[in-house]
């Protein structure tokens, strides 16, 4: 089984209480895989408690990229959060433990 | 009539060369150095504020009336100042942080102290909206919580500690305008730092240039904020990035078609390539298509990258609409202490260790009465980073830790985390170790709101040398 990790890369940050994560396609082949295998269920199922709010997904489909939003997903905020994460810098690289879901 | 502004334009550049000098608080100043002795640039610009930030400094004008700016300012300016007046390139940041005045004027005194006569500094005022919050309320702004939709404003009102609002590039372009070799602004949004030179050079305004174009300034801006971010920093191809200890920062070739490279100085460290682009706009963004600043909205849908050449990526069919009739208010309000604590178990059995010695400190927290709101323990090594996202642990580690951190009201009850902890020295499992104990730590907590760009005008004055 193929993972995110061996199709994607990754960039996560914050904004307040929401970690954003981007997923870029290394390849353009890879795109439609990434869209596939990304979704609101996916997500809340790897992150569980750790988000409070709403899964938003956005695609770009320019550059090959999705951007996914975790709303009230960083424990109240970097200076407020009791992870040693603060800015939600490690948590692009959780979703590369997704499943590759083959394109249809 | 068309001849004369032919002519006009004409004389104006067709190019502004921009240079990325800090994308945040601490960064390195060597790459700004070079950038200013190589890169022929026009302006350097430098973000040094973050969210936490405005409220540290906040706190340090309250006791030092003269302090609240960007301590860091001086030793960087000091390095920066002459070679910028030397190479004649404006250099434009937010280093004024809470106090702009004080940082302008102890920027003023500096550079007559390097001996740079005819320098002009210019402050940047307005952002600071700490003494109008009761006003705003009385008037019918409702500062609902934009990330909770929480309306209970006053519930928070007396711990309140700093209040900024992410200011435009209007207060930059005038300052450009009144020939300010160096700007000195509180909390103007990272991104108006870049939007600012571009819009000045082009004589571009908010009301008739094209919306395009503005956004075109703004997703450039976004894309070189962060400095070394999208010359290789922070990559997720972090092993085919050559020499990041000397990172070049990047350079904006702005043109006034509303395209872009992004570029760095030959010889330096790092990429630029689509992918180093494409990792930075990405970053720390919501909706693509729908980029806020106080500019204007940025659209990052419809661009295009395009390699050009060794290091230099050029950007394409840019857009967006024009600026929203909101800002955003950042308000920072006092909200109790973290008490925290590390501890480490060596193997064999190393996790079996990390688990007893929570029990045990939960025993402690309990005998000692621990009054916290919220609790959380990691593990190092197993699930501190990811959480629930980590897999369950398969093998046995070298090592682990074990991390506590707890929520509290007050800083006694916060400091029995750190005291509970070196209870472990003998309490604890075979082989427990420790770093330094971990003293509490206040917490500033973020009331995100808007407010009417009405409200809000920016004051600047120019401090001659």
């Amino acid at each position: 089984m193929r993972l995110l990790r061996d199709i994607a890369y990754v960039r996560s940050g914050d904004k307040g209480d929401t970690v954003t994560i981007g997923v870029i396609a290394r390849t353009p082949g890879d795109y439609q895989s990434i869209v596939e295998s990304i979704d609101e269920q996916a997500v809340r199922d790897l992150f569980g408690d750790w988000v409070k709010g709403r899964v938003d997904i956005y695609r770009m489909d320019n550059i090959d990229a999705v951007v996914v939003v975790l709303n009230q997903g960083l424990g109240g905020g970097a200076t407020r959060t009791l992870r040693l994460d603060q800015t939600g810098k490690s948590l692009g690289n959780a979703i590369l433990r997704l499943p590759v879901r083959i394109a249809v | 009539m068309g001849m004369p502004r032919v002519l006009q334009e004409s004389q104006m550049k067709s190019v502004v060369r921009l240079g990325s000098g800090s994308g945040f608080w601490g960064d390195a100043l060597d790459p700004a150095e070079e950038l200013l002795r190589e890169g022929n640039l026009d302006y350097l610009c430098m973000d040094y504020l973050a969210e936490l930030t405005m409220a540290l400094l906040q706190r340090q004008r309250l006791k030092t009336p003269d302090e609240g700016y960007v301590p860091d300012l001086v030793p960087q300016m000091t390095a920066l100042l002459p070679l910028a007046r030397s190479h004649g390139t404006r250099l434009i940041c937010n280093g004024g942080g809470a106090n702009p005045r004080a940082g302008a004027a102890r920027i003023r005194d500096l550079a007559r102290e390097l001996g740079l006569g005819g320098t002009r500094v210019a402050l940047i005022e307005g952002d600071d909206v700490l003494d109008r919050l009761d006003r705003f309320v009385a008037d019918g702004v409702p500062l609902v919580n934009l990330e909770t939709g929480d309306r209970d404003f006053a519930a928070i009102r007396k711990r309140v500690v700093a209040a900024n609002v992410y200011t435009d590039s209007t207060g930059i372009i005038e300052a450009l305008r009144r020939d300010a070799h160096v700007v000195i602004a509180g909390r103007v949004s990272d991104n108006a730092l870049y939007v600012g030179p571009v819009m000045h050079e082009f004589g571009w305004t908010h009301d008739r240039t094209d919306p395009d174009s503005i956004a075109a300034a703004i997703t450039v801006g976004h894309i070189v904020e962060c400095a070394a971010a999208c010359t290789g920093g922070m990559s997720s191809r972090f092993a085919e990035m050559p020499h990041m200890g000397r990172v070049g920062f990047p350079i904006v070739e702005f043109e006034r078609d509303a395209t872009a490279i992004i570029t760095k100085l030959r010889g330096t460290g790092g990429r630029v390539d689509p992918f180093t682009v494409k990792e930075h706009l990405v970053y720390e963004i919501h909706d693509p298509a729908n980029y806020l600043m106080p500019d204007g909205v940025a659209d990052f849908t419809r661009l295009r990258l395009e390699e050009v050449g060794p290091d230099r990526v050029r950007v394409n069919r840019m857009g967006g609409r024009r600026r929203p009739e909101t800002l955003k208010l950042v308000i920072g309000y006092q909200d109790g202490w973290i008490g925290e604590g590390l501890l480490f178990f060596p193997w064999p059995d190393a996790l079996a260790r990390a688990r007893k010695a929570k029990e045990t400190l939960g025993e402690r927290f309990q005998r000692m009465g621990l009054r916290a709101d919220a609790i959380q323990f990691d593990f190092l090594g197993v699930n501190m980073l990811h959480g629930p996202a980590a897999p369950e642990y398969v093998g046995e580690p070298n090592e682990v830790g074990l991390r506590v951190a707890v929520h509290t009201a007050s800083r006694e009850e916060a400091d029995k985390v750190r005291r509970a902890c070196s209870h472990l020295w003998i309490m604890g499992p075979g082989g427990t170790s420790f770093g330094t104990p971990m003293k509490p730590r206040p917490v500033v907590a973020v009331w995100p709101t808007l407010v009417p760009r009405e409200l809000i005008s920016q004051n600047v004055e120019i401090l001659e040398v």
